[in-house]
C-alpha cells in the first residue's frame, strides 16, 4: 500500500536518512526499531509531509497506493498531502502532554478533524445512514449525504421560480441552519462513538474535558481516537507509549491490536523498545544511522538475528533470562525503615488557602542488607522517588524512623542532562564530594594531589578515559554522563547509593552498559544499591531482591527470582505479564 | 604575531567591534587623567563657539573650551561613575538574591516587598530624594544610583537560584555535605552567568545614561568638571549656533552605550558556545 523507495533525507549537512526503501502492505503492523538518532521519526515524518522545511530529500519517492506522494528534486505538494494527511493516513505522536492543545476541550479537537475532511470523504459512515430522497425540503435538509443535499438546491431552485422570491430565501435559511445543526449532531455523535471506541467508557465527559483534566493514557486514547475516526488506510504511531506506564502501556498496544483487526488499516509502529515491537508486530525493520540493517518478520528477527547491530540490539534488551547469579548472602541490615509514612507539602496557591499535607508513603516497613541491590518497581507516581529522597533525609516531613547504619549514602539521578554541574569539569566534579568531605570531617581531608589521583582512579573504574578528565558535562554522550554521575556517587566508598531510574533516559546498549557497570562497580566495592525503575525487566538483570509499590505502599518484597516465579499480589502479576 | 592573528580569529564579531569601540573610549577616558589636548577647564574668549576644525577637532563651547578635551574627561568620570554603581548594585544584588532565592521563607518574603517598594518609584526620582538627604555629589550620585538599581539585580539572582535550588545536581552536592555558603557561591552562582551577564550590561548602560541625566539635572557631577550629561545640559541653550556642542557628548554617549552593548552580547556567545 505504501511504498517508499530509495529515500535520503538530509538537513543541513550529512544525511540521517540514507537510501531507506520499503513497503507497507494492507492492514500490516510494520515495527521500525532503532536506537535515538537513527532516523526512524525522520521517515515517519518525511512520509506524512510533515517533516521540517529545513530537511531536504535528497533521493527517492513515496507512493501511497500508487500514487506518487513525494519525489527528490521536487517541492513538497502540500495540496496534495491535505488530501492525505488525516483521511487517510493519520499519526500518533509521542507526548501525550503536548500534542493535545491546552486550550481547546477534547471533544472539538477531534471534531476539528471530521469539520475539516468530512466533506472531501464519501465514503464516511454517515452516507450509509442517509435517509431515502425527501419529498419537501425541510425534510430533505434532514439528509446528510450530499446526494440529498444537491436535489434539495434543485427542488429549492425549481421552487424559487413558482414562489416569491423572498419566501424561499427565508425557506432556504432555515433549512441550512435546520442542517447546520443537524451536521453538529451527527458530528459529535461520531466523536462520541469514536470516544467509546478506543476505550474511554466516560465519552461524554471526556467529549468535555480540557487535556489537563485526563491522565496521559487518556490523552493518548483521545490521539488515537484523533487518528482512526475517519479510518484511514494507515497509521502512523511514533512511540505512542514511551512516556506512559508500563501497565497503561500494555493497554494501548492492546487498543493499537484491536483496531488494526477491527478497520484493516495499516500501522507503522515506530518504537525503541523491542519487547513491545515483537509484540505487536508481523514484520520489523531495523534502523542504525539512518539506514535499515535488517528486515524480516518478527519472529525471524528475534529468534535468528543476522546482523550484527541487531544481535547487539537484542542481547541489550533487558529480558527475564540469562541473569548472574546472585552471590550477596549478607543479611546484616545496613538501613532500617519502620512504619515509614512520608508527606508532602501541599501549598496553597492563595493568600489565605491552607497547606494541605498530603501522605505520600504509607507504612513503609524493609531494611536494605549491605552490599545488596535491592530494586525497587512501581509505576510514575507511585511514590518511589519520594520513598528515596526520605532516605536520603532531603525530605524531612515523615512519621517512623529511618535506621543508617553506615555514612551518608547518596543519589544517581535519572536525568544525566541535569545532574551535572555544567559549568564544572569532570576532574573537579569527581573531586568535590572528596573536598566536601574534608570540610566536614577535617580527619578525613585530602591533599590535592591524593584527591586528582583518586579522581582518575574513579574516572577509570567507571570505563571513561584519562581526556574525559578536562571535558565538561556538555561535551559528554548522556551514557557518559551517567558513568560520571555513578562515579560521583561511589568515590566517598558510601554504603549505600540510591539509583533513581538511572538508566530510564539511555538508549538499549547503552543502558545495558550502564547495568553491567553498576554491577561490576557492586561486586568490587561491595556497596549496597537501592535500584528504582518503573521496568521491571531491568530491576530483574540488576537486583538480589525486589521491592514492588503501588500508591505509596509496599505490596510485595522478596528474592528476585521467587517474585518472578510466585508472584504474590495482583498488581505484580499485571507487572510481569 | 601569528598567535595573536589567531586568536582574533577565533573571537566573534560582536566581540571584536564592541572591544575595539568600549577599548577607544576607555583608552581616552584613561589619558584624560594625565593629557589633554587644551586644559578641559582652559577658557578663550576668542575663540568661542568655533566650528569643528583641525585645531578643535569637536569644536569650542561657550566659553570657548575645547570640547574633545571636555568629553575625555568626561568619558573618564562618566565610565568610573557608572562602573561603580553597577559594582555596587551588582553585588548587592547577587548577595541579597542567592540569600533570599536559595533559603526563601519570611525573609525572602520581606526583602522582595522592600524591593517592590523601590521599584514603584521611578529611579530618577528616587536617586533625587537619595540625593536631596545626602547632598549632590559624584559619591552621592554613586551611592544613590547603586541603592535604585539594587532591585533588578536581586530579582534576577533571586529567580535563577530558586530555578537552580531543587536541580539535580545541587541536591546531589547537598548529599556530598558541601557546606551552604559553597553551593550557593560554587555550585550554583557560576550557572547563572549568561542571564546575569545581560542584566549587567542593561544596568551598565542604564547606569551611565541615569549619571548623564543626573548631571543634566544639575546635581551629579559639579562644574567646572566635565561629565558627558552636564555638557549635554549645557549645550542645549546653544543647539541651533553651535549644535556640534550637543552633538560631541551625545554622540560619545551613543558610541559608548553601543560598544559595551556589542562587547558583552560578544562576551555572552562565546559563554554559550562553551556550553
Amino acid at each position: 500500500m505504501i511504498k517508499i523507495d530509495n529515500l535520503s533525507v538530509a538537513f543541513d549537512g550529512p544525511e540521517v536518512v540514507k537510501n531507506v526503501s520499503f513497503t507497507i502492505g494492507d492492514g500490516e503492523i510494520l515495527g521500525v526499531v532503532g536506537e535515538s538518532g537513527s532516523g526512524k521519526s525522520v521517515t515517519a515524518l518525511t512520509l506524512m509531509g510533515l517533516v521540517a522545511e529545513s530537511a531536504h530529500v535528497t533521493s527517492g519517492e513515496i507512493y501511497y497506493d500508487d500514487q506518487l506522494l513525494l519525489k527528490a528534486g521536487q517541492p513538497r505538494n502540500n495540496a496534495l498531502y491535505r488530501q492525505y494527511q488525516g483521511l487517510k493516513m493519520s499519526m500518533v505522536f509521542q507526548e501525550p502532554m503536548t500534542s493535545l492543545n491546552p486550550t481547546m476541550k477534547v471533544g472539538a479537537q477531534v471534531e476539528e478533524v471530521l469539520l475539516l475532511h468530512d466533506k472531501q470523504d464519501p465514503k464516511a459512515p454517515t452516507q450509509s445512514k442517509s435517509k431515502a430522497p425527501a419529498g419537501n425540503l425541510a425534510k430533505s435538509a434532514k439528509s446528510e449525504s450530499a446526494e440529498a443535499k444537491a436535489k434539495a438546491e434543485a427542488k429549492a431552485d425549481a421552487e424559487k421560480k413558482q414562489r416569491p422570491a423572498k419566501e424561499a430565501s427565508k425557506n432556504a435559511l432555515l433549512a441550512w441552519h435546520e442542517r447546520r445543526v443537524q451536521e453538529k449532531e451527527d458530528r459529535k455523535r461520531r466523536v462520541l462513538e469514536a470516544l467509546l471506541n478506543v476505550g474511554l467508557k466516560d465519552a461524554q465527559r471526556v467529549y468535555d474535558s480540557y487535556p489537563h483534566q485526563l491522565s496521559g493514557g487518556m490523552r493518548q486514547r483521545v490521539m488515537i481516537a484523533m487518528a482512526v475516526i475517519l479510518h484511514p488506510g494507515l497509521i502512523v504511531a511514533d512511540e505512542p507509549t514511551t512516556a506512559l506506564d508500563v501497565t497503561v502501556q500494555n493497554q494501548i498496544i492492546d487498543l493499537l491490536r484491536k483496531i488494526n483487526h477491527e478497520q484493516k488499516n495499516s500501522l507503522l509502529f515506530i518504537t525503541h523498545d523491542l519487547n513491545l515491537a515483537r509484540r505487536l508486530c508481523d514484520r520489523i525493520l531495523v534502523m542504525q544511522d539512518g539506514c535499515i540493517v535488517e528486515e524480516g518478520a518478527t519472529e525471524d528477527i528475534f529468534c535468528d538475528p543476522r546482523g550484527d547491530y541487531t544481535k547487539k540490539l537484542i542481547s541489550a534488551v533487558p529480558g527475564r533470562t540469562g541473569k548472574k547469579k546472585t552471590s550477596n548472602s549478607s543479611t546484616t541490615p545496613l538501613v532500617e525503615v519502620h512504619d515509614l509514612n512520608v508527606y508532602y507539602r501541599e501549598n496553597a496557591n492563595s493568600l489565605f488557602g491552607k497547606t494541605v499535607k498530603k501522605c505520600i508513603v504509607k507504612d513503609a516497613n524493609f531494611e536494605v542488607y549491605e552490599g545488596e541491590i535491592l530494586g525497587l518497581v512501581g509505576e510514575s507516581g507511585c511514590g518511589k522517588t519520594t520513598l528515596s529522597k526520605a532516605m536520603l533525609g532531603l525530605n524531612k516531613m515523615i512519621d517512623g524512623r529511618i535506621v543508617h547504619h553506615s555514612n551518608s549514602p547518596q543519589m544517581v539521578f535519572q536525568d544525566p542532562y541535569s545532574s551535572l554541574n555544567p559549568t564544572k569539569t569532570v576532574g573537579w566534579l569527581l573531586q568535590e564530594p572528596l573536598r566536601a568531605q574534608g570540610i566536614l570531617d577535617p580527619s578525613k581531608a585530602m591533599t590535592e594531589k591524593d584527591r586528582v589521583a583518586a579522581a582518575y582512579d574513579m574516572l577509570h573504574k567507571v570505563g571513561l578515559k584519562d581526556k574525559y578528565y578536562a571535558r565538561r558535562p556538555s561535551q559528554l554522550s548522556g551514557g557518559q554522563r551517567q558513568r560520571i554521575s555513578i562515579g560521583q556517587a561511589l568515590i566517598t566508598r558510601p554504603g549505600l547509593v540510591i539509583a533513581d531510574e538511572p538508566v530510564s533516559a539511555l538508549d538499549v546498549t547503552i543502558q545495558a552498559q550502564i547495568l553491567d557497570l553498576i554491577r561490576s562497580l557492586q561486586e568490587e566495592l561491595k556497596t549496597a544499591f537501592l535500584f528504582i525503575s518503573h521496568d521491571i525487566n531491568v530491576i530483574y538483570q540488576v537486583s538480589d531482591r525486589i521491592m514492588v509499590m503501588k500508591d505509596g505502599k509496599i505490596l510485595e518484597i522478596g528474592e528476585t527470582e521467587e517474585v518472578f516465579r510466585n508472584p504474590q499480589d495482583a498488581y505484580t502479576k499485571e507487572l510481569l505479564r | 604575531m601569528k598567535k595573536v592573528a589567531g586568536w582574533f580569529k577565533k573571537q566573534n564579531k560582536y566581540f571584536l567591534v564592541g572591544l575595539a569601540m568600549t577599548g577607544l573610549a576607555v583608552v581616552l577616558g584613561i589619558l584624560s587623567f594625565f593629557w589633554t589636548p587644551y586644559g578641559p577647564t582652559t577658557m578663550s574668549a576668542a575663540e568661542r563657539f568655533n566650528a569643528p576644525s583641525f585645531r578643535h577637532v569637536f569644536g569650542t563651547d561657550n566659553f570657548g573650551r575645547d570640547i574633545f578635551s571636555r568629553v575625555m574627561q568626561g568619558i573618564g568620570t562618566t565610565v568610573i561613575v557608572s562602573s561603580l554603581i553597577v559594582v555596587i548594585s551588582a553585588g548587592a544584588g547577587i548577595l541579597i538574591g542567592a540569600i533570599t532565592g536559595y533559603f526563601g521563607g519570611i525573609l525572602d518574603e520581606a526583602i522582595m516587598r522592600v524591593t517592590d517598594a523601590v521599584n514603584a518609584f521611578p529611579s530618577i526620582l528616587l536617586a533625587l530624594v537619595v540625593i536631596s538627604i545626602l547632598g549632590s555629589g559624584k559619591q552621592n550620585v554613586i551611592f544613590s544610583l547603586g541603592i535604585v538599581f539594587t532591585p533588578s539585580y536581586v530579582r534576577i539572582v533571586r529567580s535563577e537560584f530558586i530555578r537552580l535550588r531543587d536541580a539535580d545536581f545541587v541536591c546531589r552536592a547537598r548529599l556530598m555535605g558541601v557546606k551552604k555558603l559553597r553551593i550557593l557561591f560554587v555550585h550554583i552562582l557560576p550557572n547563572i552567568f549568561s542571564v546575569f551577564w545581560v542584566s549587567v550590561t542593561i544596568g551598565f548602560n542604564n547606569a551611565i545614561l541615569a549619571e548623564s541625566g543626573m548631571s543634566y539635572l544639575g546635581i551629579g557631577v559639579q562644574p567646572p568638571d566635565a561629565s558627558l550629561g552636564k555638557m549635554l545640559s549645557d549645550a542645549q541653550g546653544y543647539l541651533g549656533r553651535a549644535p556640534w556642542y550637543a552633538l560631541a557628548p551625545g554622540l560619545t554617549i551613543v558610541w559608548i552605550v553601543l560598544g559595551f552593548s556589542l562587547l558583552s552580547e560578544g562576551i555572552r556567545r562565546k559563554e554559550a558556545s562553551k556550553k
